[in-house]
């Protein structure tokens, strides 16, 4: 076990990640102020969902059993095919994605150790990795992972007032799991949808490895997420991308405004000159 | 006049360019400082425009010696400051710098573990290179031009340094690594005169890594030291980088206590206060230490140790470089087995009266009574036992001693009722532990290595990840840290592998240096003759021993086994000590007290009140090892000296003295009575106990034995060693590995 | 020397003789002639620029010129018999030592960022945003709540405040130096 006081800052830590998102205007108000930013710095490793450490529960801990389904077996082996056999390790990553698949959405500490086992390394190795990466979640998330883009395009479309809808709606803090099961918010980074801003991301995990999507939803606003969050909890998919309803994939919105022809040769180069 | 004046001419360039005297600590320990360790940067840039090949070249940092291969291709030339220095292939440009006696700052990179690269405050400049390059990480090339000491080099580390310190706790004054702390020492010497981080400073949670590393992790700067000696060097793979990016941190992730024998030398490595030593916590000063250079005996390895006292009190023990005996690591047990030196000591001599209590008396009335009681018994009753913790000298005084008084019953623990005491290499590692990294097969009969020797099997373990060599296992099943094939559990095995009928004889058949090593726990058994000779048959089947090569080894267990089987105290222990009137105990606790007759008068002659003394009827107090000069020979046959470190305790004597003593009361006064006396006496019976710090191989060869007749029993090998903790007077009576042995090995 | 002698006599003349024999004693005059240092100062005060007096009394001078530097700054205590450094108080100790040229009367404390009073301006807005409201108006507001009062140092003053080391005659702690646990003979009687 570990001592108390480990565990105090465990779950002052905890606390500080999950804190409540209503607050008063007064403080909002004063974190625009530029030091605001400096302290931010230090909330770096809250986005993963997880401490560095792991803390028994019964729901994770290292005497449970854990392995893959008969059917993710023969994903694991195929896994492992790519490999040299003297670099099973490399197939660390994919067998950790498969687990979280399986297991619902986030790893337990046991399947690591079941992943060290097929690979045949120390489990601290395994650790190392999962740890490393976050979106390898180490504690239970809901059945719908809703990633809130943070990057600075997305905040500056408004990505702060779609978390803040999606928290009020759900009634959760970051990375807390609703009663129901059902939903969890957490934040991530930079998902390379910057064009069409703000945008979520939704990990299914409620058809386990089979049936796993991970949804991109731009485009929103406060109001489309939560639509989109009940349309999840009725158990229809909400048409994935752009919500924009004028816009096509990552086009702009209404039609193109330019290339609309056929494009011109470039006019520095005589192609039929050559 | 001439002569003077040719003289100085000569060495005018000489002094010319020693003109800044190199401190004359360089030479002898290594020591940090802004500039190169010859010559200032003024130095360095008058003599730039200078041809670089007429510079002299400059000494090694730490007096290295580098060995340029034979091959006048494998060796390379690189500039270092302008210096020329010639290399081996293959060396990176840290090492370079060092052959050319430029000391680059380093916190991740080590010598004896892989390059981890992470650390960044090796930083050079190399000429063509837009960057500057971390030196620990990259190979030196040919005509390669390092300059060590440039603005670009000086921004660079003090870059790296700004950047270490910003999450470094300020908080020395309650460090424990203050003053020995690399981070400290560079920091002054490279870092920069202020910071500019105002922000909070991250904190990351202690980790329980068991009773002998304490951990204070916000101290940590990320080198993954600890996590390669862990992974590389113990064999224990606990230790691991969590996280990413200020997140970072060093741990197990579940919880788990470090359970290598090695886990104390993770102290040592670690450049800053993160890991610390737990039962020297806040104790002492590292500058309030006398360092006394001197030698282990918790095991018949004699790993060189330093032992650090503040007055009468030995404070702690740390390793010393020594890369034929224990590289620079040391096992556990002799690092914290030294509160034990503290405790349970025997101070005054005592004499058990009518009414069985002890009480104290003056060394001149335990001495008439002790010698009283062996005017009254007959020669042959007499009994010396020596224990595992003798000198030779006293091993010596003890025998003399005995043999005047009429008995030739003189033992020491630990050999066995009949050791092969006939020739040294059959009891000696007679591949020299050193020499156990060109092996690439390892037979190990009835030894566990990793709590027999806790250095040889970091060697084993070196040699088998460095080459892939091959350990073979016959014993009861034991925790190895490395891969092994467990053949079999008793002699069985060894006698089939001797007829060539087990599928391991293909694997030695192909062995270029096939190894073997016979436990000393062999030493105990019936069949000991017969399980010796089907080793040796074993060696000559497959070409083990050679000329140009000697396999066959044997591993004892004690400090004293060696010195005492050169010295002849090789008397059955069963017979001696069941016969026995009279029987002396040096420091012997290990000896079967319920064979010793009722009637028997014993006297104990140790420094601490363990297992035998109570049997004993007299008292004598000596003092241990860390407070005598006393002669070691370990397992390889290497002798070493002990030095005092600490005055000893009470009214305890040097064990030779007290022997020397008592015989002079007993009339039968031994013929030395000073320390040189014991050791020329000494030299006549085994002149290889008196040349110190060298071993001396064995030339002697196995092949003059007489014939067995003894038959192998199928008796499987026992465990020797119980508890690797505790295995003689001073460990158990050391609080710190009862801690060990309660938690490690829950016993 | 006149200059002296003059005004003493000014003194007489505005006190009367017995005001200003008691101001002189109260100004440690007398005691200067048993004690150098204070007639050291008293030396020294003469055309030196009083800078501040504080809260205890004592009186700190500067004089700039014809004086060597680094001995510019120096403080008359008030009290005159057992005075000594730690009769100083810490918003005067910095000017006095030439750390600051701010005088006690203006020092404002500048408070490390990370020592334990973060913890009470640290406001948390966001969930996982700690934001830091570390401004020097906060911390001089609170500062008064948390600093306590300067005491100087009564070593000497009595038993109880007096700090011994230890292994000193006067301090009851530890009085075995040995450091070793001998065996003792009576637990074997147990076995």
């Amino acid at each position: 076990m570990l001592p108390p006081a480990a565990r105090l800052a465990a779950r002052r830590l905890l606390g500080l990640a999950t804190s409540s998102a209503s607050e008063s205007a007064a403080a909002r108000r004063l974190s625009r102020s530029p030091i605001s930013y400096a302290a931010a710095g230090c909330s770096s490793r809250l986005f993963s969902t997880a401490l560095n450490y792991h803390l028994d529960s019964p729901e994770n801990n290292p005497d449970m059993p854990w392995e893959f389904t008969e059917a993710n077996m023969k994903k694991v082996n195929e896994i492992l095919s790519h490999y040299p056999s003297n670099y099973r390790q490399s197939g660390i990553i994919p067998m950790l994605d498969l687990a979280q698949q399986q297991h619902g959405g986030w790893v337990p500490v046991a399947a690591m150790n079941a992943i060290a086992k097929i690979v045949g390394v120390a489990p601290i190795r395994v650790y190392e990795v999962a740890t490393f990466y976050t979106m390898f979640n180490r504690t239970k998330v809901g059945k719908y992972h809703l990633l809130v883009c943070g990057t600075t395009p997305c905040m500056i479309r408004g990505s702060r007032e779609i978390e803040e809808a999606l928290l009020e709606h759900l009634g959760v803090k970051r990375n807390e799991v609703t009663s129901d099961g059902l939903f969890s918010v957490g934040e991530m980074e930079c998902m390379g949808c910057c064009v069409n801003a703000p945008m979520i991301a939704v990990a299914d995990y409620s058809k386990g490895s089979e049936g796993y999507t991970y949804n991109y939803y731009e485009d929103l606003t406060p109001k489309r997420v939560v639509e989109i969050v009940e349309m999840l909890k009725r158990g229809e998919t909400p048409p994935r991308g752009t919500q924009h309803p004028e816009r096509k994939n990552c086009g702009p919105a209404g039609g193109n405004t330019t290339l609309h022809g056929e494009p011109k040769p470039p006019p520095c180069r005589d192609l039929d000159a050559c | 006049m001439a002569f003077f004046a040719r003289a100085i001419r000569h060495s005018s360039p000489y002094l010319r360019w020693r003109a800044p005297p190199p401190p004359a600590v360089a030479a002898s320990c290594r020591w940090i400082s802004p500039t190169a360790a010859a010559g200032s940067p003024e130095a360095g840039a008058a003599v730039a425009p200078a041809d670089p090949e007429t510079l002299p070249p400059r000494e090694p940092v730490g007096g290295a010696r580098v060995e340029l291969p034979s091959n006048p291709e494998d060796a390379l030339e690189v500039f270092v400051d302008g210096h020329a220095v010639r290399i081996p292939k293959g060396f990176t440009v840290l090492q370079a710098c060092e052959v050319a006696g430029v000391d680059i700052p380093r916190f991740c990179y080590h010598s004896r573990l892989s390059i981890a690269g992470n650390c960044r405050m090796c930083l050079v400049e190399v000429e063509k290179s837009p960057k500057p390059v971390a030196s620990c990480a990259m190979p030196a090339l040919p005509g390669m031009k390092i300059k060590t000491n440039t603005p670009v080099a000086k921004k660079a580390r003090e870059g790296v340094m700004e950047f270490l310190l910003m999450n470094h706790p300020l908080d020395c004054p309650i460090c424990d690594q203050g003053g020995e702390c690399d981070l400290q020492d560079q920091s002054m010497a490279f870092g920069a005169d202020r910071g500019r981080f105002t922000e909070m400073k991250r904190s990351v949670v202690d980790k329980n890594l068991g009773p002998l590393v304490k951990t204070v992790m916000t101290r940590c700067i990320q080198c993954t030291r600890c996590v390669r000696f862990a992974t590389e060097v113990a064999g224990v793979q606990d230790l691991g980088m969590l996280g990413r990016g200020s997140g970072e941190e060093i741990g197990t992730y579940v919880e788990k206590l470090m359970t290598s024998e090695l886990s104390g030398n993770v102290i040592d490595i670690c450049p800053v206060g993160a890991l610390t030593s737990k039962p020297f916590a806040f104790k002492a000063r590292n500058w309030e230490l006398k360092g006394t250079e001197t030698i282990d005996v918790t095991d018949a390895v004699g790993s060189n140790i330093r032992v650090d006292s503040r007055g009468p009190e030995v404070m702690r023990i740390v390793p010393r470089l020594n890369e034929d005996i224990n590289e620079e690591w040391i096992s556990d047990k002799t690092r914290f087995c030294y509160d034990g030196l503290k405790r349970q000591r025997l101070n005054d001599p005592m004499i058990r009266g009518s009414d069985g209590r002890f009480k104290a008396v003056t060394w001149r009335d335990a001495l008439t009574v002790v010698a009283e009681v062996l005017q009254q018994v007959k020669p042959e009753e007499i009994t010396g036992v020596a224990g595992k913790l003798s000198d030779a000298e006293s091993l010596m005084a003890l025998k003399d001693f005995v043999n005047k008084m009429g008995s030739d019953k003189v033992l020491c623990e630990g050999n066995g009722p009949n050791p092969p005491a006939d020739l040294r290499s059959n009891y000696l590692m007679n591949t020299s532990i050193a020499g156990l990294e060109k092996a690439d097969v390892f037979l190990l009969v009835g030894t566990q290595p990793r709590v027999e020797a806790a250095m040889v099997n970091a060697r084993i373990r070196k040699t088998v990840r460095a080459t892939q060599a091959k350990v073979a296992y016959i014993g009861p099943p034991a925790e190895f840290n490395y891969d092994h094939e467990h053949l079999g559990t008793g002699p069985q095995t060894l006698v089939e592998i001797a007829e060539g009928r087990h599928p391991f004889c293909s694997t030695l058949q192909s062995a270029k240096n096939p190894v073997i090593i016979a436990g000393a726990g062999l030493f105990d058994r019936e069949d000991q003759d017969a399980l010796f000779s089907t080793i040796e048959t074993v060696a000559k089947k497959f070409n083990v021993v050679r000329p140009d090569w000697n396999g066959l080894n044997v591993l004892l267990l004690h400090a004293a086994q060696a010195a005492a089987l050169d010295l002849g105290l090789v008397a059955n222990p069963t017979e001696s000590i069941k016969s026995a009137k009279f029987l002396y105990l040096m420091g012997a606790d290990d000896v079967d007290l319920d064979k010793v007759p009722d009637d028997a008068f014993v006297v104990y002659q140790g420094h601490h009140g363990d297992k035998a003394v109570y049997r004993a009827n007299v008292i004598l107090p000596s003092s241990a090892f860390s407070e005598k000069e006393g002669t070691y020979e370990n397992t390889e046959g290497c002798t070493q000296w002990t030095i005092p470190a600490v005055p000893t305790v009470g009214d305890a004597r040097d064990d030779w003295k007290i022997l020397r003593a008592l015989s002079e009361v007993a009339g039968a006064q031994l013929p030395y009575d000073s320390l040189s006396g014991v050791r020329d006496r000494i030299s006549m019976v085994a002149p290889n106990l008196v040349h110190v710090d060298e071993r001396e191989p064995c030339t002697i060869s196995s092949e003059v034995k007489p014939p067995v007749k003894q038959q192998v029993s199928s008796t499987p090998f026992k465990a020797v060693v119980e508890n690797f903790y505790m295995t003689d007077a001073i460990t158990r009576a050391s609080k710190i590995m009862g801690q060990c042995s309660a938690t490690l090995l829950k016993k | 020397m006149a200059a002296v002698v003059r005004g003493v006599l000014n003194g007489i003349r505005e006190k009367g003789l017995s005001n200003f024999l008691r101001h002189a004693r109260d100004e440690g005059y007398f005691k200067c002639l048993l004690d150098g240092n204070l007639l050291q100062t008293k030396i020294h005060n003469i055309g030196a620029t009083l800078v501040g007096v504080d809260k205890f009394g004592n009186k700190y001078y500067e004089k700039l010129h014809d004086t060597q530097y680094g001995r510019h700054r120096w403080v008359e205590y008030a009290e005159k018999g057992r005075y000594n450094a730690s009769q100083v108080p810490p918003e005067w100790h910095g000017w006095l030592h030439h750390i600051t040229d701010s005088t006690g009367d203006k020092a404002s404390f500048l408070l490390c960022v990370g020592c334990s009073c973060y913890d009470a301006i640290m406001v948390e807005h966001r969930p996982g945003f700690q934001k830091l409201l570390a401004l020097p108006l906060l911390l001089e507001q609170n500062a008064k709540a948390y600093i306590v009062d300067h005491k100087e140092n009564f070593s000497g003053e009595g038993e109880e405040l007096i700090y011994h080391s230890k292994g000193h005659a006067l301090n009851p702690g530890q009085r075995d130096w040995t450091r070793y646990q001998p065996w003792e003979p009576k637990k074997e009687e147990a076995t």
